[in-house]
């Protein structure tokens, strides 16, 4: 018999404070209007928690934006989930942490833009970064597991060993310094985000280097960017294999952009169960296993490791989810990607820092 | 880094144990989870913040009695050692 999902990424508004220019949210997103209710959710992660998820990740959007947060949290954990709260900060107070933890969140992820304040600011198109430097103090006092998400990319990633030594002081127990990937808003400023050849691999002997310094006071992860890699990564773990994404308004994925593969449909959370959804629906049946793969996947060593990649770029870049992902080095449409990543490498690439936010496509907040 | 004979071991902020399920108990922690049985599980409920490492050592050797004490005192502290930079445990 199918496993159950291993965690539940509950997607709980869009609604948010910041305008990454690298947000992974759909660029069609779901209104204030439209959102679950706190018994709608209550009842989810009860579901979640019988088919046997352990984890319940909390993102948005800012999920401090919903008011009715600690109870959301109170509900997940009463199912026996693990919480992890991942959030830009903004919305966070000392007497508001306390009612979460008290609630039974476990794990947050405060995410930062870099370590340079003007950057960063401007990177989320918000004013921001002072903020979250106040609250990584604070959220040290409280018995709880804490995260620093740092999103590097072109622009800051000259800043790595600064950013690492700014951390370092806010004292997380990990660092996960990840690359952006290019779904969503970060594809619309593509341009501007993909770091070089050679800022990756001196990034790569930085975090090398702190790894060895660091290692028993914070533990430090680091994502590359795909479209440097040699194959691809395992997305979500596999399709409809480890994980489901549920949006603000109901609908449940099985990752955060499937929204994008035309012809898809997402059934809701207001309408089936959890279980016949990962068990039956079409969304989670449509790439599950390997009857959809095509070659060079099919008959590839990888296929049980990395599961033809992710669907979301295959469509993005080649224009058929179906397709291997052009990230892998034995896509047929690999060259996509060397087009792509000759011309950051090109004298042609735009400057390193681009004239105060001109260029940048903003993520808005739903209407 | 090692952990110290005298230091007192106990779970890092944010991990806690699920439900056992018989020789089974699975440790959830930030972003992930372990099923434990045998000695890893006999070795984290010990970790309680109270006994020291040697004591924890010693009632593992009283339990594997058959085995032998010095790997019994080695495979502790190498999992402790291990857990703590994976931020599971603190000592």
């Amino acid at each position: 018999m199918l496993p159950g999902p291993l965690a539940l990424i509950a997607e709980l508004t869009h609604r948010c404070p910041l305008h990454c220019v690298y947000c992974s949210n759909p660029l069609e997103m779901q209104k204030a209007a439209a959102e679950l209710s706190t018994q709608d959710w209550a009842r989810v992660f009860q579901e979640a928690g019988k088919l046997g998820a352990l984890h319940a990740h909390f993102t948005g959007g800012e999920p401090l934006a919903r008011a009715d947060l600690t109870e959301l949290v109170a509900g997940a954990r009463g199912a026996g989930l693990y919480i992890n709260l991942i959030t830009s900060g903004l919305g966070l107070s000392e007497k508001r942490l306390a009612a979460l933890v008290e609630a039974g969140l476990e794990h947050i992820q405060l995410s930062f833009q870099g370590s340079r304040e003007e950057l960063a600011d401007e990177i989320a198109g918000t004013k921001s970064h002072a903020y979250k430097l106040q609250l990584a103090a604070m959220i040290r006092r409280f018995k709880l597991a804490f995260t620093v998400n740092m999103v590097v990319h072109r622009q800051n990633l000259d800043d790595l060993e600064e950013i690492i030594a700014m951390v370092e002081r806010l004292a997380p127990d990990r660092l996960e310094i990840a690359n952006v990937q290019y779904y969503g808003w970060a594809l619309q400023n593509r341009e501007a985000l993909l770091p070089t050849r050679e800022q990756l691999e001196r990034s790569q002997a930085t975090v090398s280097a702190a790894e060895k310094r660091l290692s028993g006071r914070m533990r430090i992860d680091y994502v590359a960017p795909d479209y440097y890699a040699r194959y691809p990564k395992a997305c979500m773990g596999g399709w409809g294999r480890r994980l489901m994404l549920i949006d603000p308004a109901g609908q449940v994925l099985p990752c955060h952009a499937a929204g994008v593969i035309p012809g898809m449909t997402f059934d809701n959370v207001r309408e089936q169960s959890l279980e016949w959804i990962w068990r039956e629906s079409a969304a989670f049946q449509k790439f599950r296993g390997e009857d959809w793969m095509p070659e060079p996947c099919r008959s590839c060593d990888r296929r049980g490791e990395d599961f033809g990649g992710c669907r979301c770029q295959a469509l993005l870049l080649t224009g058929d989810a179906a397709a291997t992902d052009p990230v892998c080095s034995l896509a047929p449409r690999h060259d996509l990607v060397e087009q792509i990543v000759a011309r950051v490498n090109s004298s042609e690439a735009v400057p390193l820092i681009p004239a105060a936010a001109s260029g940048w496509i903003y993520r808005p907040n739903p209407r | 880094m090692l952990p110290e004979t005298t230091s007192q071991p106990r779970l890092a902020a944010g991990c806690r144990w699920a439900e056992a399920i018989g020789a089974e108990r699975m440790l959830l922690f930030p972003e992930g989870a372990i099923r434990l049985q045998g000695t890893g599980r006999e070795i984290l409920e010990r970790c309680d913040g109270v006994r020291t490492v040697q004591q924890i050592v010693e009632e593992l050797q009283t339990l594997y009695s058959a085995g032998d004490p010095a790997q019994i005192q080695a495979e502790v502290v190498g999992f402790l050692e291990k857990l703590q930079q994976k931020r599971i445990v603190d000592f």
